[in-house]
């Protein structure tokens, strides 16, 4: 029997909580962005999720993800459903130094966050009960099979070599390619006037950004999954790509459009750390410098395109998640390096070229069936309930239309 | 335990199924009556 680590129990325990702290972060970030009409309904997406799939993980979720495979590494068996046998004592599987209930509640922080991303693509014109219907859907259907192939010894992509460290595939791959479909499939807000809507309240969105930066030590230095010295590295390497892309998003935005953007810095740190997310437990300092130029010129490029398309993905998820997830995806098989975490595999630059051809693999395979996915359950969930709320609901505001209430008094 | 469990969260669930759609229940205001934007401080 393993024995349990009271340091590691301790930091693991810390970072289940910072990563919590992320979810009202991220409805601080999604609120400050919309219409004062909407704020509360796009903070409520966030802060519902966090209870919603904080039940739905402990009845089938973690099972799903993270129990015993069914046999063809794609999804878990029921044998921990409502967490039977999840236990005080380590498990003889994961993280053999920490209570096993320490390390489900960890991973139901990430199973928590990821859904709560993609609410920024139908911000501003989504039914509260097909929302609802749709976390549900997607955290059972698309999350928890996904985080199985990726993170369970027995998942197919774990087994093909992919390396994942805190989920830049996941995580963000997943719901940044959900949103760009639920953004396609609900359709552009009425009303828009370009350029794009203006924030209502950019320090919110800066105060979110600041919470999702805090908390982001504890989902990357965290899923070191002990209190160790690969764990001091995702720290760095984490904050250091956050910092990378945020100073390169705003000397873009100055150069492109003349002025400092305050919203770059911080939609520029959260790109950064999606990017280094995959990657904190596998390169060096030194490297997430580089990802985090990286990732803040192809997002910071990817939201531009986004404009000209005219997508209206509200929030940008696609191009911060979705493209930040991939480019960290591949970043991970140019960067890494046994160096740094002799678990994992060296990537193209020590002389390891296929390491970047698994993670594109993952990245198009975990792409691909999150867009599917996710166009099927919308279709199935807008037939239950329209998804999309009616033309004077969107005019009045989803904070009165659809939850009565208002966020700033008169 | 594990069904007494699985059978809360069902409960809960078919209830979010018969609740207003729209909140039309609501004694706050109809969703198709749009608020006195202009009454708010700062641009909608």
């Amino acid at each position: 029997m393993p024995e349990i680590s009271a340091g590691d129990t301790a930091w693991v325990l810390m970072s289940a909580a910072l990563v919590m702290l992320m979810t009202p972060g991220l409805a601080l970030f999604y609120g400050g962005l919309v219409r004062r009409k909407n704020v509360l309904s796009t903070i409520m997406h966030s802060f519902f999720i966090l209870g919603l799939v904080s039940v739905t993980w402990v009845l089938w979720g973690y099972t799903l993800a993270f129990g015993p495979d069914t046999g063809l590494g794609i999804i878990g068996g029921l044998d921990w459903l409502a967490l039977e046998g999840v236990t005080g004592e380590p498990s003889s599987v994961y993280a053999s130094t920490v209570p096993h209930l320490a390390f489900m509640a960890f991973q139901m922080m990430f199973a928590i966050i990821t859904p709560a991303l993609i609410t920024g693509a139908f911000a501003e014109r989504k039914r509260f009960k097909a929302f609802v219907l749709f976390a549900v859907a997607w955290s059972t259907l698309v999350y928890a099979p996904v985080a199985h192939w990726v993170w369970s010894p027995d998942g197919w992509l774990f087994n093909l070599g992919v390396l994942d460290f805190a989920g830049g595939t996941v995580v963000h791959l997943s719901s940044g390619v959900a949103a760009l479909v639920a953004a396609l499939f609900i359709g552009r807000r009425t009303g828009l006037v370009e350029p794009a809507t203006e924030p209502h309240d950019v320090p919110m969105t800066v105060l979110g950004a600041g919470l999702l930066w805090f908390g982001w030590f504890g989902f990357n230095a965290g899923s070191a999954l002990g209190a160790n010295g690969l764990a001091a590295n995702a720290f760095v390497t984490t904050n250091t790509a956050a910092a990378m892309a945020a100073i390169t998003w705003v000397t873009l935005s100055w150069l492109h459009r003349g002025t400092p953007s305050v919203l770059g810095a911080a939609i520029g740190a959260v790109a950064g750390l999606v990017a280094i997310t995959p990657a904190a437990g596998f390169v060096t300092p030194a490297a997430s410098v580089v990802i985090g130029l990286g990732v803040g010129v192809v997002c910071y490029g990817a939201a531009l395109l986004r404009l000209r398309a005219r997508v209206d993905d509200a929030l940008d998820v696609f191009s911060v998640h979705g493209v930040g997830g991939a480019f960290g995806a591949l970043a991970t098989g140019v960067f890494a390096t046994v160096a740094v975490n002799p678990a994992g595999t060296n990537g193209l630059l020590a002389g390891n070229a296929g390491l970047v051809a698994t993670q594109a693999l993952a990245a198009l395979v975990v792409a691909a069936y999150s867009a599917v996915a996710t166009a099927a359950i919308l279709v199935v969930v807008n037939l239950v309930v329209r998804i999309r709320v009616t033309a004077p609901a969107e005019e009045a505001g989803l904070d009165l239309a659809q939850h009565g209430e208002i966020a700033y008094q008169p | 335990m594990v069904i007494a469990a699985l059978v809360c969260f069902a409960i809960l669930f078919v209830a979010w199924m018969l609740a207003p759609t729209d909140g039309r229940r609501s004694s706050r205001a109809a969703p198709e009556v749009a608020p006195d934007l202009a009454a708010l401080p700062g641009p909608a």
